[in-house]
Protein backbone atom coordinates (compact mmCIF):
# COMPACT_ATOMS: atom_id res chain seq x y z
CA UNK A 1 0.00 0.00 0.00
CA UNK A 2 2.70 2.41 0.77
CA UNK A 3 4.52 1.56 -2.71
CA UNK A 4 1.39 2.59 -4.17
CA UNK A 5 1.45 6.14 -2.42
CA UNK A 6 5.12 6.75 -3.23
CA UNK A 7 4.92 5.57 -6.82
CA UNK A 8 2.27 8.21 -7.27
CA UNK A 9 3.99 10.28 -5.68
CA UNK A 10 7.07 10.46 -7.78
CA UNK A 11 7.55 10.45 -11.55
CA UNK A 12 8.26 7.82 -13.73
CA UNK A 13 10.94 7.61 -15.64
CA UNK A 14 11.10 6.06 -18.96
CA UNK A 15 14.59 5.63 -20.17
CA UNK A 16 14.34 3.46 -23.78
CA UNK A 17 17.47 2.26 -25.20
CA UNK A 18 17.51 0.85 -29.04
CA UNK A 19 21.40 -0.53 -30.23
CA UNK A 20 21.62 0.02 -33.69
CA UNK A 21 24.74 -1.43 -36.01
CA UNK A 22 27.09 1.63 -35.63
CA UNK A 23 24.99 4.11 -32.94
CA UNK A 24 22.23 3.83 -29.99
CA UNK A 25 19.20 5.67 -29.27
CA UNK A 26 18.37 6.79 -26.36
CA UNK A 27 14.58 8.15 -25.95
CA UNK A 28 13.84 9.07 -22.46
CA UNK A 29 10.06 9.77 -21.54
CA UNK A 30 9.13 11.51 -17.99
CA UNK A 31 5.68 10.51 -16.47
CA UNK A 32 3.67 12.48 -13.86
CA UNK A 33 0.28 11.01 -12.49
CA UNK A 34 -1.65 13.49 -15.17
CA UNK A 35 -0.20 12.20 -18.18
CA UNK A 36 3.91 13.19 -20.03
CA UNK A 37 5.37 15.94 -18.80
CA UNK A 38 8.42 16.03 -21.05
CA UNK A 39 10.39 13.77 -23.91
CA UNK A 40 13.89 13.57 -25.18
CA UNK A 41 15.85 12.01 -27.70
CA UNK A 42 19.43 11.40 -28.30
CA UNK A 43 21.63 9.00 -30.59
CA UNK A 44 25.00 8.43 -29.47
CA UNK A 45 27.66 7.27 -32.17
CA UNK A 46 28.58 4.60 -30.04
CA UNK A 47 27.33 0.81 -29.41
CA UNK A 48 28.87 0.87 -25.71
CA UNK A 49 27.43 2.21 -22.47
CA UNK A 50 30.07 4.90 -22.91
CA UNK A 51 30.15 7.87 -19.67
CA UNK A 52 28.26 10.22 -22.15
CA UNK A 53 24.97 8.23 -22.66
CA UNK A 54 25.36 6.94 -18.85
CA UNK A 55 25.52 10.55 -17.75
CA UNK A 56 22.56 11.26 -20.27
CA UNK A 57 20.78 8.37 -18.74
CA UNK A 58 21.62 9.22 -15.24
CA UNK A 59 20.43 12.91 -15.30
CA UNK A 60 17.46 11.77 -15.74
CA UNK A 61 17.01 8.88 -13.37
CA UNK A 62 18.45 11.20 -10.77
CA UNK A 63 15.09 12.49 -10.65
CA UNK A 64 12.68 10.00 -9.20
CA UNK A 65 13.26 6.38 -7.95
CA UNK A 66 10.48 5.12 -10.05
CA UNK A 67 12.82 4.70 -13.53
CA UNK A 68 12.23 1.84 -15.67
CA UNK A 69 14.85 1.26 -17.97
CA UNK A 70 13.91 -0.91 -21.91
CA UNK A 71 16.21 -2.95 -23.76
CA UNK A 72 15.18 -3.85 -27.59
CA UNK A 73 16.16 -7.30 -28.11
CA UNK A 74 18.42 -7.11 -31.29
CA UNK A 75 19.67 -10.22 -30.63
CA UNK A 76 20.08 -12.55 -33.79
CA UNK A 77 19.19 -15.66 -32.03
CA UNK A 78 15.91 -14.44 -31.16
CA UNK A 79 12.15 -15.10 -33.53
CA UNK A 80 8.43 -16.35 -33.01
CA UNK A 81 7.01 -19.20 -33.71
CA UNK A 82 2.96 -19.83 -34.39
CA UNK A 83 2.17 -21.41 -31.27
CA UNK A 84 1.89 -21.17 -27.57
CA UNK A 85 1.38 -24.86 -27.06
CA UNK A 86 4.70 -26.38 -25.32
CA UNK A 87 4.18 -29.80 -27.36
CA UNK A 88 4.40 -28.43 -30.61
CA UNK A 89 7.12 -25.94 -29.87
CA UNK A 90 9.68 -28.47 -30.24
CA UNK A 91 8.42 -29.37 -33.69
CA UNK A 92 9.78 -25.15 -34.64
CA UNK A 93 12.89 -24.52 -32.88
CA UNK A 94 14.44 -25.86 -29.95
CA UNK A 95 14.21 -23.37 -27.05
CA UNK A 96 15.72 -25.44 -24.09
CA UNK A 97 18.34 -22.54 -23.58
CA UNK A 98 15.58 -19.77 -24.44
CA UNK A 99 13.63 -16.99 -22.97
CA UNK A 100 10.38 -17.56 -24.05
CA UNK A 101 7.06 -15.77 -23.79
CA UNK A 102 3.30 -16.56 -25.23
CA UNK A 103 1.54 -13.61 -26.78
CA UNK A 104 -2.14 -13.49 -26.12
CA UNK A 105 -2.13 -17.43 -26.00
CA UNK A 106 -1.43 -17.33 -29.62
CA UNK A 107 1.92 -17.64 -30.35
CA UNK A 108 5.55 -17.42 -28.88
CA UNK A 109 8.07 -14.77 -29.02
CA UNK A 110 11.68 -15.89 -27.78
CA UNK A 111 15.60 -14.99 -27.31
CA UNK A 112 18.42 -17.29 -26.32
CA UNK A 113 19.29 -17.22 -22.40
CA UNK A 114 22.81 -15.63 -22.85
CA UNK A 115 21.79 -13.00 -25.04
CA UNK A 116 19.74 -12.00 -22.19
CA UNK A 117 22.18 -11.97 -19.86
CA UNK A 118 24.77 -10.37 -22.13
CA UNK A 119 22.14 -7.40 -22.50
CA UNK A 120 22.05 -7.32 -18.80
CA UNK A 121 25.62 -7.26 -18.55
CA UNK A 122 26.43 -4.84 -21.12
CA UNK A 123 23.66 -2.18 -19.42
CA UNK A 124 25.03 -3.24 -15.75
CA UNK A 125 26.36 0.04 -14.86
CA UNK A 126 22.55 1.61 -15.41
CA UNK A 127 20.22 -1.91 -15.20
CA UNK A 128 17.66 -3.19 -17.28
CA UNK A 129 14.17 -3.38 -16.51
CA UNK A 130 12.78 -4.76 -19.57
CA UNK A 131 13.82 -6.46 -22.83
CA UNK A 132 11.35 -6.36 -25.51
CA UNK A 133 11.27 -8.49 -28.76
CA UNK A 134 11.24 -6.37 -32.21
CA UNK A 135 8.15 -8.80 -33.04
CA UNK A 136 6.13 -7.34 -30.14
CA UNK A 137 6.79 -3.92 -31.77
CA UNK A 138 6.23 -5.13 -35.11
CA UNK A 139 2.51 -6.45 -33.93
CA UNK A 140 1.83 -3.09 -31.59
CA UNK A 141 2.66 -0.87 -34.22
CA UNK A 142 0.74 -2.46 -37.20
CA UNK A 143 -2.45 -3.33 -34.74
CA UNK A 144 -4.45 -2.35 -37.35
CA UNK A 145 -3.44 -4.36 -40.16
CA UNK A 146 -2.73 -7.78 -38.17
CA UNK A 147 -5.92 -8.40 -37.48
CA UNK A 148 -6.96 -8.43 -41.08
CA UNK A 149 -6.17 -10.69 -44.07
CA UNK A 150 -2.49 -12.29 -44.88
CA UNK A 151 0.44 -9.60 -45.00
CA UNK A 152 3.71 -9.72 -44.69
CA UNK A 153 4.92 -7.65 -41.48
CA UNK A 154 8.49 -6.32 -41.80
CA UNK A 155 10.16 -4.12 -39.25
CA UNK A 156 13.43 -2.25 -40.26
CA UNK A 157 15.76 -0.92 -38.06
CA UNK A 158 19.41 0.25 -38.30
CA UNK A 159 21.28 -3.17 -39.23
CA UNK A 160 18.23 -5.42 -38.68
CA UNK A 161 14.90 -6.54 -40.05
CA UNK A 162 12.36 -8.41 -38.76
CA UNK A 163 9.95 -9.94 -40.58
CA UNK A 164 6.61 -11.81 -39.96
CA UNK A 165 3.35 -12.89 -41.98
CA UNK A 166 -0.25 -12.80 -39.64
CA UNK A 167 -3.16 -13.99 -40.93
CA UNK A 168 -6.55 -11.87 -39.17
CA UNK A 169 -4.25 -11.81 -35.96
CA UNK A 170 -2.59 -15.39 -36.03
CA UNK A 171 1.23 -15.54 -36.76
CA UNK A 172 1.72 -17.55 -39.81
CA UNK A 173 5.74 -16.93 -39.59
CA UNK A 174 8.25 -15.12 -37.97
CA UNK A 175 12.03 -14.32 -38.66
CA UNK A 176 14.82 -12.00 -37.14
CA UNK A 177 17.87 -11.41 -39.36
CA UNK A 178 20.95 -9.32 -38.76
CA UNK A 179 21.93 -7.75 -41.82
CA UNK A 180 25.61 -7.60 -41.28
CA UNK A 181 25.29 -11.59 -40.36
CA UNK A 182 23.96 -11.76 -43.69
CA UNK A 183 26.00 -12.48 -46.55
CA UNK A 184 27.52 -10.71 -49.31
CA UNK A 185 24.16 -9.07 -51.51
CA UNK A 186 25.07 -10.08 -54.69
CA UNK A 187 25.95 -13.60 -53.56
CA UNK A 188 22.97 -13.61 -52.19
CA UNK A 189 20.71 -12.47 -55.12
CA UNK A 190 22.33 -15.14 -57.63
CA UNK A 191 21.26 -18.20 -54.66
CA UNK A 192 18.02 -17.98 -52.56
CA UNK A 193 16.90 -14.87 -55.00
CA UNK A 194 16.75 -17.12 -57.93
CA UNK A 195 15.22 -19.83 -56.18
CA UNK A 196 12.20 -18.36 -55.26
CA UNK A 197 11.68 -16.29 -58.86
CA UNK A 198 12.42 -19.00 -60.94
CA UNK A 199 11.37 -22.08 -58.85
CA UNK A 200 8.65 -21.28 -56.93
CA UNK A 201 7.22 -17.68 -58.38
CA UNK A 202 6.16 -18.19 -62.22
CA UNK A 203 4.27 -15.08 -62.04
CA UNK A 204 8.37 -13.75 -62.56
CA UNK A 205 8.73 -15.82 -65.43
CA UNK A 206 7.70 -13.54 -68.61
CA UNK A 207 7.76 -13.89 -72.00
CA UNK A 208 11.00 -13.54 -73.46
CA UNK A 209 10.11 -12.06 -77.16
CA UNK A 210 13.62 -13.11 -78.40
CA UNK A 211 13.39 -16.79 -77.92
CA UNK A 212 10.41 -16.64 -80.09
CA UNK A 213 11.28 -18.62 -83.22
CA UNK A 214 9.90 -16.43 -86.14
CA UNK A 215 10.63 -18.81 -88.50
CA UNK A 216 9.37 -21.80 -87.22
CA UNK A 217 5.84 -23.11 -87.30
CA UNK A 218 3.01 -21.10 -86.78
CA UNK A 219 1.50 -23.08 -84.50
CA UNK A 220 4.61 -22.91 -82.17
CA UNK A 221 4.35 -19.49 -82.62
CA UNK A 222 1.02 -19.41 -81.15
CA UNK A 223 1.81 -21.41 -78.44
CA UNK A 224 4.29 -19.14 -77.69
CA UNK A 225 1.73 -16.21 -77.74
CA UNK A 226 -0.72 -17.95 -75.44
CA UNK A 227 1.27 -16.70 -72.45
CA UNK A 228 0.00 -12.59 -73.39
CA UNK A 229 -3.45 -13.83 -72.75
CA UNK A 230 -2.46 -15.77 -69.55
CA UNK A 231 -1.05 -11.78 -68.65
CA UNK A 232 -4.34 -10.94 -69.89
CA UNK A 233 -6.21 -13.00 -67.63
CA UNK A 234 -4.29 -12.03 -65.16
CA UNK A 235 -5.10 -8.69 -65.17
CA UNK A 236 -9.00 -10.02 -64.51
CA UNK A 237 -7.87 -11.17 -61.45
CA UNK A 238 -10.11 -9.45 -58.75
CA UNK A 239 -7.97 -10.74 -56.34
CA UNK A 240 -5.25 -8.55 -57.04
CA UNK A 241 -7.07 -5.21 -57.69
CA UNK A 242 -9.11 -5.86 -54.31
CA UNK A 243 -6.31 -6.31 -52.21
CA UNK A 244 -4.81 -2.98 -52.16
CA UNK A 245 -4.83 -1.04 -49.75
CA UNK A 246 -6.48 2.01 -50.04
CA UNK A 247 -5.89 3.62 -46.84
CA UNK A 248 -2.79 3.13 -46.50
CA UNK A 249 -1.93 4.33 -49.59
CA UNK A 250 -3.26 7.76 -49.58
CA UNK A 251 -0.97 7.87 -46.24
CA UNK A 252 1.65 6.83 -47.54
CA UNK A 253 1.46 9.18 -50.69
CA UNK A 254 1.74 11.80 -47.94
CA UNK A 255 4.68 10.37 -46.47
CA UNK A 256 6.28 9.97 -50.02
CA UNK A 257 6.66 13.81 -50.67
CA UNK A 258 8.38 14.36 -47.76
CA UNK A 259 9.98 11.39 -48.39
CA UNK A 260 11.59 11.90 -51.67
CA UNK A 261 12.63 15.74 -50.38
CA UNK A 262 14.85 13.47 -47.66
CA UNK A 263 16.29 10.96 -49.31
CA UNK A 264 19.93 10.71 -49.20
CA UNK A 265 21.20 8.17 -52.30
CA UNK A 266 24.30 7.48 -50.91
CA UNK A 267 24.88 3.71 -49.34
CA UNK A 268 21.52 3.62 -48.80
CA UNK A 269 21.00 1.31 -52.53
CA UNK A 270 23.25 -1.62 -51.00
CA UNK A 271 21.37 -1.71 -47.67
CA UNK A 272 18.15 -1.20 -49.43
CA UNK A 273 19.08 -3.90 -52.02
CA UNK A 274 20.50 -6.46 -48.72
CA UNK A 275 17.11 -5.59 -47.25
CA UNK A 276 15.11 -6.82 -50.15
CA UNK A 277 17.02 -10.21 -50.66
CA UNK A 278 16.66 -10.72 -46.69
CA UNK A 279 12.88 -10.19 -47.13
CA UNK A 280 13.17 -12.06 -50.41
CA UNK A 281 14.81 -15.04 -48.37
CA UNK A 282 12.24 -14.73 -45.72
CA UNK A 283 9.34 -14.90 -47.95
CA UNK A 284 11.19 -17.79 -49.60
CA UNK A 285 11.49 -19.94 -46.39
CA UNK A 286 8.11 -19.11 -45.66
CA UNK A 287 6.91 -20.42 -48.99
CA UNK A 288 9.24 -23.63 -48.74
CA UNK A 289 9.14 -25.02 -45.39
CA UNK A 290 6.70 -27.38 -44.62
CA UNK A 291 6.20 -26.78 -41.08
CA UNK A 292 4.30 -23.45 -41.56
CA UNK A 293 1.16 -23.13 -42.88
CA UNK A 294 1.45 -21.65 -46.60
CA UNK A 295 -0.17 -18.69 -47.81
CA UNK A 296 -0.30 -16.60 -50.96
CA UNK A 297 1.04 -13.14 -50.09
CA UNK A 298 -0.35 -10.22 -52.02
CA UNK A 299 0.69 -7.28 -49.25
CA UNK A 300 4.01 -6.25 -47.70
CA UNK A 301 3.62 -3.49 -44.42
CA UNK A 302 7.06 -2.15 -43.85
CA UNK A 303 7.84 -0.34 -40.94
CA UNK A 304 10.73 2.05 -41.68
CA UNK A 305 13.15 2.91 -39.04
CA UNK A 306 15.58 3.50 -40.73
CA UNK A 307 14.57 5.68 -43.89
CA UNK A 308 14.46 3.37 -46.90
CA UNK A 309 14.96 4.46 -50.08
CA UNK A 310 11.85 4.41 -52.88
CA UNK A 311 14.40 1.31 -54.21
CA UNK A 312 13.10 -1.06 -51.83
CA UNK A 313 9.32 -0.27 -52.51
CA UNK A 314 10.63 -0.80 -56.48
CA UNK A 315 12.54 -3.92 -55.70
CA UNK A 316 9.54 -5.74 -53.93
CA UNK A 317 6.98 -4.14 -56.37
CA UNK A 318 8.78 -4.84 -59.36
CA UNK A 319 10.25 -7.94 -58.41
CA UNK A 320 8.40 -9.81 -56.15
CA UNK A 321 4.71 -8.23 -57.34
CA UNK A 322 3.65 -7.43 -53.81
CA UNK A 323 1.80 -4.39 -52.48
CA UNK A 324 4.36 -2.57 -50.62
CA UNK A 325 3.09 -0.06 -48.01
CA UNK A 326 5.85 1.76 -45.97
CA UNK A 327 4.89 3.61 -42.73
CA UNK A 328 7.53 5.95 -40.81
CA UNK A 329 8.16 3.97 -37.16
CA UNK A 330 10.05 5.82 -34.50
CA UNK A 331 11.30 2.47 -33.02
CA UNK A 332 12.25 4.01 -29.58
CA UNK A 333 9.11 5.69 -29.11
CA UNK A 334 7.19 2.57 -30.01
CA UNK A 335 9.57 0.93 -27.28
CA UNK A 336 8.45 3.49 -24.63
CA UNK A 337 4.87 2.40 -25.50
CA UNK A 338 5.82 -1.49 -24.59
CA UNK A 339 7.14 0.05 -21.25
CA UNK A 340 4.17 2.03 -20.66
CA UNK A 341 1.50 -1.22 -21.52
CA UNK A 342 4.00 -3.53 -19.46
CA UNK A 343 3.81 -0.29 -16.58
CA UNK A 344 0.11 0.03 -17.42
CA UNK A 345 0.48 3.85 -17.42
CA UNK B 1 5.60 -9.30 -16.73
CA UNK B 2 3.72 -9.05 -19.22
CA UNK B 3 5.66 -8.81 -22.57
CA UNK B 4 9.02 -8.16 -21.09
CA UNK B 5 11.80 -11.07 -20.93
CA UNK B 6 12.47 -9.73 -17.93
CA UNK B 7 11.70 -8.69 -14.46
CA UNK B 8 12.06 -5.34 -13.41
CA UNK B 9 14.01 -4.35 -10.49
CA UNK B 10 12.42 -3.65 -7.03
CA UNK B 11 11.66 0.09 -7.11
CA UNK B 12 11.85 1.74 -3.90
CA UNK B 13 12.40 5.82 -3.14
CA UNK B 14 14.63 5.19 -0.18
CA UNK B 15 18.31 5.61 -1.03
CA UNK B 16 20.68 3.99 0.93
CA UNK B 17 21.65 6.81 2.83
CA UNK B 18 17.79 7.19 3.51
CA UNK B 19 17.71 4.10 4.18
CA UNK B 20 19.91 3.93 7.19
CA UNK B 21 19.05 7.41 8.75
CA UNK B 22 15.92 6.15 8.78
CA UNK B 23 16.74 3.03 10.15
CA UNK B 24 18.66 4.86 12.93
CA UNK B 25 15.78 7.03 13.59
CA UNK B 26 13.12 3.73 13.70
CA UNK B 27 15.69 2.26 16.43
CA UNK B 28 15.32 4.85 18.34
CA UNK B 29 11.68 5.38 18.30
CA UNK B 30 11.64 1.65 18.90
CA UNK B 31 13.94 2.00 22.12
CA UNK B 32 11.82 5.14 23.50
CA UNK B 33 8.32 2.93 22.52
CA UNK B 34 10.24 -0.06 24.45
CA UNK B 35 10.89 2.30 27.55
CA UNK B 36 7.49 3.50 27.53
CA UNK B 37 6.00 0.37 27.45
CA UNK B 38 8.35 -1.28 29.93
CA UNK B 39 7.79 1.90 32.38
CA UNK B 40 4.14 1.75 31.46
CA UNK B 41 4.12 -2.34 32.23
CA UNK B 42 6.00 -1.92 35.14
CA UNK B 43 3.38 1.15 36.43
CA UNK B 44 0.32 -1.95 35.96
CA UNK B 45 2.79 -4.00 38.08
CA UNK B 46 3.06 -1.72 40.57
CA UNK B 47 -0.51 -0.97 40.64
CA UNK B 48 -1.55 -4.29 40.34
CA UNK B 49 0.82 -5.50 43.27
CA UNK B 50 -0.24 -2.49 45.39
CA UNK B 51 -3.84 -3.69 44.98
CA UNK B 52 -2.71 -7.68 45.90
CA UNK B 53 -0.88 -6.22 49.13
CA UNK B 54 -3.90 -4.07 49.94
CA UNK B 55 -6.18 -7.22 49.35
CA UNK B 56 -3.79 -9.19 51.15
CA UNK B 57 -3.82 -6.57 54.06
CA UNK B 58 -7.70 -6.87 54.07
CA UNK B 59 -7.37 -10.33 54.19
CA UNK B 60 -4.64 -10.36 57.07
CA UNK B 61 -6.44 -7.90 59.22
CA UNK B 62 -9.67 -10.18 58.75
CA UNK B 63 -7.61 -13.03 59.43
CA UNK B 64 -5.94 -10.86 62.64
CA UNK B 65 -9.45 -10.29 63.80
CA UNK B 66 -10.65 -13.70 63.64
CA UNK B 67 -6.74 -15.07 65.80
CA UNK B 68 -8.02 -12.24 68.41
CA UNK B 69 -11.56 -14.01 68.81
CA UNK B 70 -10.28 -17.21 68.61
CA UNK B 71 -7.41 -15.96 71.30
CA UNK B 72 -10.38 -14.16 73.23
CA UNK B 73 -12.35 -17.21 72.75
CA UNK B 74 -9.73 -19.82 73.84
CA UNK B 75 -8.96 -17.02 76.79
CA UNK B 76 -12.31 -17.40 78.30
CA UNK B 77 -12.17 -21.30 77.85
CA UNK B 78 -9.02 -20.93 79.56
CA UNK B 79 -10.54 -19.50 82.46
CA UNK B 80 -13.47 -21.52 82.59
CA UNK B 81 -10.66 -24.56 82.88
CA UNK B 82 -9.00 -23.10 85.56
CA UNK B 83 -12.23 -22.52 87.39
CA UNK B 84 -13.18 -25.89 86.95
CA UNK B 85 -9.75 -27.32 87.51
CA UNK B 86 -9.86 -25.24 90.89
CA UNK B 87 -13.72 -26.72 91.52
CA UNK B 88 -12.36 -29.79 90.86
CA UNK B 89 -9.39 -29.43 93.37
CA UNK B 90 -12.13 -28.16 95.75
CA UNK B 91 -13.99 -30.99 95.44
CA UNK B 92 -11.35 -33.08 95.66
CA UNK B 93 -10.32 -31.94 98.08
CA UNK B 94 -13.96 -31.87 99.75
CA UNK B 95 -14.66 -35.18 98.81
CA UNK B 96 -10.63 -36.51 100.20
CA UNK B 97 -11.82 -34.36 103.71
CA UNK B 98 -15.08 -36.15 103.53
CA UNK B 99 -13.67 -39.21 103.29
CA UNK B 100 -11.00 -38.20 105.90
CA UNK B 101 -13.84 -37.56 108.25
CA UNK B 102 -15.14 -41.08 108.10
CA UNK B 103 -13.87 -43.54 110.88
CA UNK B 104 -12.50 -46.44 109.98
CA UNK B 105 -14.90 -48.37 111.70
CA UNK B 106 -18.15 -46.89 109.49
CA UNK B 107 -18.55 -48.40 105.86
CA UNK B 108 -19.29 -45.84 103.35
CA UNK B 109 -21.37 -47.56 100.54
CA UNK B 110 -23.02 -43.94 98.89
CA UNK B 111 -22.16 -40.59 98.80
CA UNK B 112 -24.45 -38.25 96.61
CA UNK B 113 -22.97 -34.48 96.68
CA UNK B 114 -25.22 -31.83 95.94
CA UNK B 115 -25.11 -28.30 95.64
CA UNK B 116 -25.00 -27.52 98.70
CA UNK B 117 -25.56 -30.90 100.35
CA UNK B 118 -24.21 -33.98 100.77
CA UNK B 119 -26.13 -37.37 101.12
CA UNK B 120 -24.17 -40.36 102.78
CA UNK B 121 -25.15 -43.90 102.86
CA UNK B 122 -23.26 -46.41 104.76
CA UNK B 123 -23.15 -49.21 107.35
CA UNK B 124 -22.15 -48.67 111.32
CA UNK B 125 -21.86 -51.20 113.60
CA UNK B 126 -24.17 -49.11 116.19
CA UNK B 127 -25.78 -45.70 116.28
CA UNK B 128 -23.19 -44.28 118.80
CA UNK B 129 -20.20 -44.77 117.02
CA UNK B 130 -21.80 -42.90 113.65
CA UNK B 131 -23.30 -40.02 116.18
CA UNK B 132 -19.48 -39.77 118.08
CA UNK B 133 -17.43 -40.50 114.93
CA UNK B 134 -19.17 -38.77 111.92
CA UNK B 135 -22.51 -36.67 112.96
CA UNK B 136 -20.02 -34.64 115.36
CA UNK B 137 -18.18 -33.66 112.45
CA UNK B 138 -20.80 -32.93 109.52
CA UNK B 139 -22.96 -30.93 112.41
CA UNK B 140 -19.51 -28.29 112.59
CA UNK B 141 -19.59 -28.59 108.72
CA UNK B 142 -23.53 -28.61 107.79
CA UNK B 143 -26.32 -26.81 109.68
CA UNK B 144 -28.83 -29.28 108.49
CA UNK B 145 -28.20 -32.87 109.50
CA UNK B 146 -30.96 -35.63 109.03
CA UNK B 147 -29.66 -39.22 109.98
CA UNK B 148 -32.16 -42.49 109.48
CA UNK B 149 -31.45 -45.65 110.33
CA UNK B 150 -32.28 -49.10 109.47
CA UNK B 151 -30.88 -52.40 110.82
CA UNK B 152 -29.30 -55.11 108.52
CA UNK B 153 -28.99 -58.80 109.41
CA UNK B 154 -25.79 -58.83 111.35
CA UNK B 155 -27.05 -56.67 113.99
CA UNK B 156 -25.35 -53.31 112.29
CA UNK B 157 -27.19 -50.26 111.06
CA UNK B 158 -27.46 -48.96 107.72
CA UNK B 159 -27.97 -45.40 107.25
CA UNK B 160 -28.58 -41.96 105.33
CA UNK B 161 -27.55 -38.91 106.51
CA UNK B 162 -28.70 -35.94 104.98
CA UNK B 163 -26.78 -32.83 105.28
CA UNK B 164 -28.11 -29.36 104.09
CA UNK B 165 -25.76 -25.93 104.08
CA UNK B 166 -28.09 -23.39 105.30
CA UNK B 167 -26.65 -20.59 102.85
CA UNK B 168 -27.94 -17.00 104.54
CA UNK B 169 -26.48 -18.83 107.85
CA UNK B 170 -23.16 -19.72 106.26
CA UNK B 171 -22.69 -15.97 104.29
CA UNK B 172 -23.50 -14.54 107.51
CA UNK B 173 -21.05 -16.98 109.07
CA UNK B 174 -18.58 -16.45 106.33
CA UNK B 175 -19.10 -12.69 107.00
CA UNK B 176 -18.60 -12.72 110.20
CA UNK B 177 -15.60 -14.68 110.14
CA UNK B 178 -14.31 -12.13 107.65
CA UNK B 179 -14.65 -9.00 110.44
Amino acid sequence: MFAKIFEALYIKVLVNIVRQSTSTLVYIELHSKKGMIEHLHNEFDTTVLDEAMREFITTYTKESPYYYISVLDSSSEQGAIPTCSKNKINYYTDLSDAEYKCFDGKWTYYTSKSDIYEIEEHYKAIGVDFIFSPFLIMHNFFQDKITKSVAIYALVQDGYISISVFNEGELLYAEHLDMQASTDPDEMMLTDGLDVSEEDLDLESGIDLENIDVEGDENAILDDLSDIEDLDALEDIDEFSDAKDVEEELLENEEEILKEAEEQEDGSFNEDYQRFSLIQTAISHFYKDARYESQFLENIYIADCVGVSRDLKKYLEEEMFLNVYIRKADIEAELCELAKQELGI
Amino acid sequence: MKYSYIKPRKKTPFSTDLQLVLTFFMITIIMLFGTYAFLLFKDYRFVKNRQELEQSKVALAHNIKKMEDEIAYIKKQKAVANEIYTQNMVLKDSIANLFDLVPERITLSRADLLKNGLILYGITPNKDVYNFMLQAPLRSIFQETYTSFYPVQNGWLRFVSTNYINEDEAQTKDDSNED
